[in-house]
């Protein structure tokens, strides 16, 4: 059963206190192992999604929703009317999308996101979370100063511009469209992907066109 | 509960410590953790609202100061000796001493696929009709008492604006006590001019998910 009782648990986090190994790595390691022997989880299972999350599921899925949007009007309006549904025609969904809301960065609005209370995160599109996004510092900072934070991001926005912060405070999950860069009119869905980093779709980055001439270029 | 987790607006925290990469994992045992904490079998009752609430109730130094992961393994330990499942000492020991009651056999590799498909739905049609129109007016809450819930303190007793309605969700306040109950929920802006003294005259807004119960008239 479970409590539910705060009180108990507090107590129980604090004889945890010394009587497990000091170092992360054994702390896991020990609670891998009981698992297993305990029969709650499968090795297999484990690898398997370690392997999803560091191969296949990341930020590139959530690129290719961005590129399509810059590139089909009709598909950017289905994306802003129901995130969730957009991203299923792609085949993307599942962790943390199930209540998908997509906003948009314009000439006069730049949108960022946060957790303040945790670390709220739209994982099947976005993969695994970057360390900043879960410290202490952005948690604490983005809702008071997100101009002072968005500076140390290299990001600075003039006063014309209207800062929106999302703090995810329910199960919603919300993903920035950034502004597709000038100067990108000829380049195709594959290409305009390329240009969105994981901190674009986070709010944390602008995208910028690719040096004058595009790819062929380098 | 006013805890140390609920950082929004907390002044005196430095730089942004920004990834200088990608990558998903920095170490092989966050990975592990991450992944113990997709394929575990665990029990129904440790519900999402109850597994946040645990993570806040960690000793609020070491919730400030201990890895992110490290928390996660954490929250684990103490869900399993709250349970029943499981003794410290197994837990420090990696070794089992009793079985644990069995909720059905442990996902294996080959769902794994099918498993990262899945996404949770949290509306629950209740029937009940929302109080609150979008484009109204709101005042949120001033106090919160003890126990979860998702109005942070920077954002109690503020007035704000009804941006959008987002249908009726579960109450995490109320599943973290292991009651299953869901309000209409509303996407409610607040000006950072009426968060922050520091930041009249700026027309910037703070975007926050609030359940009914969470705003007054």
């Amino acid at each position: 059963m479970s409590s539910y009782d705060p009180g108990k648990v507090a107590r129980i986090h604090r004889e945890l206190h010394g009587k497990l190994p000091s170092d992360p790595a054994l702390r896991v390691r020990a609670l891998e192992s009981l698992l297993v022997a305990k029969g709650l989880v499968d090795r297999g299972a484990v690898d398997a999604w370690i392997d999803l999350y560091a191969e296949e599921i990341g930020p590139r899925q959530g690129a290719r929703v961005v590129a399509r949007a810059w590139s089909d009007p009709a598909f950017k309006a289905r994306l802003l009317a129901d995130g969730t549904a957009a991203i299923g025609e792609l085949g993307y969904g599942g962790h943390a999308t199930g209540h998908l809301v997509v906003v948009e960065n314009t000439p006069e609005v730049h949108n960022l996101v946060v957790c303040t209370l945790c670390s709220c995160y739209p994982f099947a599109l976005l993969g695994m979370s970057p360390g900043w996004y879960k410290s202490n510092e952005y948690r604490a900072r983005a809702v008071r100063e997100p101009r002072a934070v968005l500076a140390e991001f290299g990001v600075e926005l003039g006063e014309e511009v209207e800062v929106r912060v999302w703090d995810s405070t329910s199960e919603l999950r919300y993903l920035v469209l950034p502004q597709r860069p000038a100067g990108t009119a000829h380049l195709d869905e594959a290409a305009l992907a390329g240009l969105v980093s994981r901190n674009a779709m986070i709010g944390t980055a602008l995208c910028r066109a690719p040096a004058a001439g595009g790819e062929g270029a380098r | 509960m006013d805890g140390v987790h609920d950082l929004g607006g907390t002044e005196g925290f430095g730089p942004i410590p920004i990834d200088a990469d990608e990558r998903p994992f920095h170490h092989a045992w966050e990975a592990r953790m991450w992944g113990l904490n997709e394929a575990i079998a665990g029990d129904p009752r440790w519900t999402i609202d109850w597994w946040r609430h645990v993570r806040e109730l960690i000793e609020p130094l070491d919730y400030l100061t201990r890895p992110y992961f490290d928390q996660w393994a954490q929250v684990y330990a103490a869900l399993l000796i709250d349970s029943g499942w499981a003794t410290a000492e197994e837990i420090a020991s990696g070794e089992a001493r009793g079985p644990a009651p069995c909720p059905g056999a442990p996902m294996r590799g080959q769902e794994v696929r099918t498993a990262a498909r899945r996404a949770a739905d949290y509306r629950r049609d209740t029937g009940a009709s929302p109080a609150f129109v979008v484009g109204q007016p709101v005042r949120t809450r001033a106090a919160a008492g003890p126990g979860h819930t998702r109005l942070p303190r920077y954002a109690r007793g503020r007035p704000g604006v009804v941006h959008a309605y987002r249908g009726i969700h579960l109450l995490p306040d109320a599943g973290a006590r292991g009651v299953e109950a869901a309000e209409p929920l509303y996407t409610v802006a607040i000006r950072a001019a009426d968060l922050w003294p520091e930041a009249a005259g700026s027309r910037d807004r703070v975007f926050l998910d609030l359940w009914e119960s969470y705003l007054e008239r």
